[in-house]
């Protein structure tokens, strides 16, 4: 007797990856030899090592997860459906190491590794998680030559006023990030984006094995075994970035997260985050990562972004604002630019050129993902609010971070 | 304290700097709003009487400001031409950072002066590694004979590296770059900067490079897990697993003494190893 797996209704390996939120899988016998009744009974377990990734299981997107699920599978092959999801506060270390096992009677017939890709701080990852994630930046990279250029042109004066200063700003940098994970993905499944906790000395990240260290003139300089000593752009290899603060021992000068989750309740209010501590977090440095036009030249500036997402995602789960319905979820204003409505697509994704969008739109559409469906090639705003699916299950964008909870 | 009462305490000289400085942290959205404000903070960084560290403050509060794109482009060109007065403040952390927003805006005034300091250091605002830094920006040809100059007579270190980084986006420095490439006298970093110059602006030459650097037995470690790493990100599997001389030396280095080149001959191996 033998059953056929599928993580995120998928058949591909590069689905095989799951958050806190739940995942739609199915499962059919393919051999039911054996059987001797029209349903065969199964029961779905997960075996993990002690450090490995932990999951659960739902048989409805909305029920109460479980260590184990039971489920009666038709002998003609026809699939059943349920969920599967991270067990919050067991992301994995590396791909593959949960593995669901199906068991009919004491018989293992069916087993698959997955991996629960989760948001990390930068700060707490093991070595060969730091060493993945670099290895795939450095490939998008390419020297200067590879995608990472379109990502680099996304974020530029040219585009700038589609990305800031108006209430898009989060929903925008959402997306970016996004886009930008999936196409480390596509040449690292495991790797999931870091995040820098700017208000926490990061001694782990700020080495010349991760995101390099700065000499007085702010020249980074990175260990001979970093791919990031080949990260070029703008045709100048090497980074600038000179911290005016101790990054080792102490946090950039931004208020605290309880601070910044103490802005409002209100998205007009909570919108604040633009400046401090996200545009404070900028300028705790010099070089590349203080100014606009050259901040996403310099690779912790996505690890900065993405502690600005996550921060928002703290904020929605604590106020319940995943809701784009919800006034207070969003700061719709008739005077908002345009891309800066809940209704509007996003540049460039959406390919819009001239006025008054920017005269380019770099990349073409946002990269798609085998693990989630939204939000599509040509994201809107309102795309961006409900990351975790709990309004619309078909909302979810496929990543969580580790300390932003489901429930 | 609104953002709009903590621009009037920033502002305010009598307040002691501490507090004006703890103020300049929740200014940023009345900045954006109100002219009245954004021009209390610039006047904060002009007046060469306040105190360093709050004038300092200022420019980081109005430099956070400037991310609220849409808010603050009203008011930005007030900002830059403030920016390009303070350029030439006495104050040589205030100049570097100055210079360095404005170099970063591709600001001709600022482009000028900092090409200018490195022809005639007489006139220079920045010591001449920073002035190439910040050059490096917006590379013009025009920046490139001074910065061939500095690499052959260098007036220290940190100098000619930063003139190599800003000839690395210059095709026809290939030639340089192998020699100081291949060159055990050159320091660690100017070999490490040309490995990286060569690999874009020239990568079969630095593939090639990489493999000859690893095959010579007298060859640094660093230089050598310089060459692995470079090798492993942007090699071609076809032909780097077919390459039985140099798998077999990189064989023989996982047993280095060096942790980084054990660590570089794994990786290697683990892609294009049988």
């Amino acid at each position: 007797m033998t059953v056929n797996l599928q993580i995120n209704n998928s058949a591909s390996p590069q689905a095989r990856y799951l958050t806190w939120t739940p995942s739609p899988c199915r499962i059919r016998l393919t051999d039911p030899s054996g059987a001797s009744a029209p349903l065969v009974n199964v029961t779905l377990t997960s075996r993990s090592s002690a450090t490995g990734g932990g999951i659960t299981f739902r048989k409805t997107a909305t029920d109460t997860s479980s260590t184990s699920l039971s489920l009666q599978l038709p002998i003609d092959g026809a699939s059943v459906s349920f969920f599967l999801l991270g067990r919050f506060g067991h992301p994995s270390v590396s791909d593959g190491d949960v593995s669901i096992e199906v068991r009919s009677d004491a018989t293992v017939i069916g087993q698959m590794p997955v991996m629960v890709r989760i948001r990390k701080n930068a700060n707490t990852l093991t070595p060969a998680e730091r060493d993945r994630f670099l290895s795939a930046f450095a490939q998008l990279n390419d020297q200067g030559h590879g995608r990472f250029v379109d990502f680099r042109n996304m974020h530029t004066n040219a585009g700038s006023p589609q990305a800031h200063g108006a209430p898009g700003f989060l929903p925008w940098h959402r997306a970016y990030l996004l886009d930008l994970e999936r196409e480390l993905q596509a040449i690292e499944p495991s790797v999931a984006l870091p995040y820098w906790r700017f208000d926490q000395p990061a001694p782990n990240l700020f080495r010349r094995d991760f995101i390099g260290v700065s000499d007085e003139f702010g020249t980074v300089t990175f260990s001979p075994s970093n791919p990031l000593q080949f990260w070029v752009t703008d045709g100048v290899p090497g980074i600038t970035r000179r911290p005016f603060f101790n990054a080792v021992t102490n946090s950039a000068n931004v208020i605290s997260e309880a601070q910044t989750l103490s802005l409002g309740n209100r998205y007009t209010n909570f919108q604040d985050i633009g400046g401090n501590p996200h545009g404070f977090a900028h300028t705790s440095f010099g070089g590349s990562i203080s100014s606009i036009p050259t901040a996403a030249r310099d690779p912790l500036f996505f690890l900065l972004h993405a502690n600005v997402d996550r921060l928002w995602a703290k904020w929605q789960r604590r106020f319940a604002r995943f809701d784009w319905t919800v006034a207070a979820s969003f700061d719709s204003n008739s005077s908002n630019p345009i891309g800066h409505n809940l209704s509007d697509t996003m540049w460039p994704w959406n390919g819009v050129t001239g006025p008054p969008r920017p005269p380019t739109a770099p990349g073409g559409g946002l990269a798609q993902s085998p693990c989630a469906n939204a939000p599509g090639s040509q994201p809107r705003v309102q795309d961006c609010l409900d990351y975790q699916g709990r309004i619309d299950v078909a909302a979810q964008l496929g990543f969580d971070y580790d300390d932003v909870q489901l429930s | 304290m609104s953002s709009s009462a903590a621009v009037t305490v920033a502002a305010n000289a009598r307040r002691p700097p501490k507090e004006r400085i703890a103020a300049m942290g929740k200014v940023t959205q009345a900045v954006c709003e109100k002219d009245s404000k954004l021009q209390a903070l610039l006047n904060v960084l002009r007046n060469t009487n306040e105190p360093i560290s709050v004038r300092l403050a200022a420019l980081q509060a109005l430099q956070a400001a400037s991310f609220a794109v849409v808010q603050f482009e009203s008011r930005r060109a007030d900002y830059l031409a403030t920016l390009r007065a303070v350029a030439t403040d006495a104050n040589p952390e205030l100049r570097q950072r100055v210079l360095g927003l404005l170099a970063r805006e591709k600001d001709g005034f600022a482009q000028q002066r900092l090409l200018e300091g490195l022809e005639q250091p007489e006139k220079a605002l920045l010591p001449p590694e920073k002035a190439l830094q910040l050059l490096s920006y917006d590379i013009h040809a025009d920046a490139y004979p001074v910065a061939r100059t500095i690499v052959d007579n260098p007036p220290n270190e940190e100098a000619r590296r930063e003139a190599l980084r800003l000839l690395s986006a210059d095709a026809s420095s290939k030639p340089l770059f192998e020699r100081i490439l291949n060159d055990r006298n050159e320091t660690k970093e100017n070999r490490q900067l040309s490995a990286s110059a060569l690999q874009s602006i020239a990568p079969e030459a630095m593939q090639t490079h990489a493999r000859e650097l690893l095959l010579d037995p007298k060859e640094y470690d660093d230089i050598q897990a310089t060459s692995l790493t470079a090798l492993t990100q942007f090699g071609s599997a076809a032909r780097l697993e077919k390459d039985e001389q140099l798998l077999k030396r990189v064989d023989s280095l996982r047993s280095a003494r060096s942790n980084k080149l054990k660590q570089g001959a794994r990786r290697f191996l683990t892609k294009y190893g049988s």
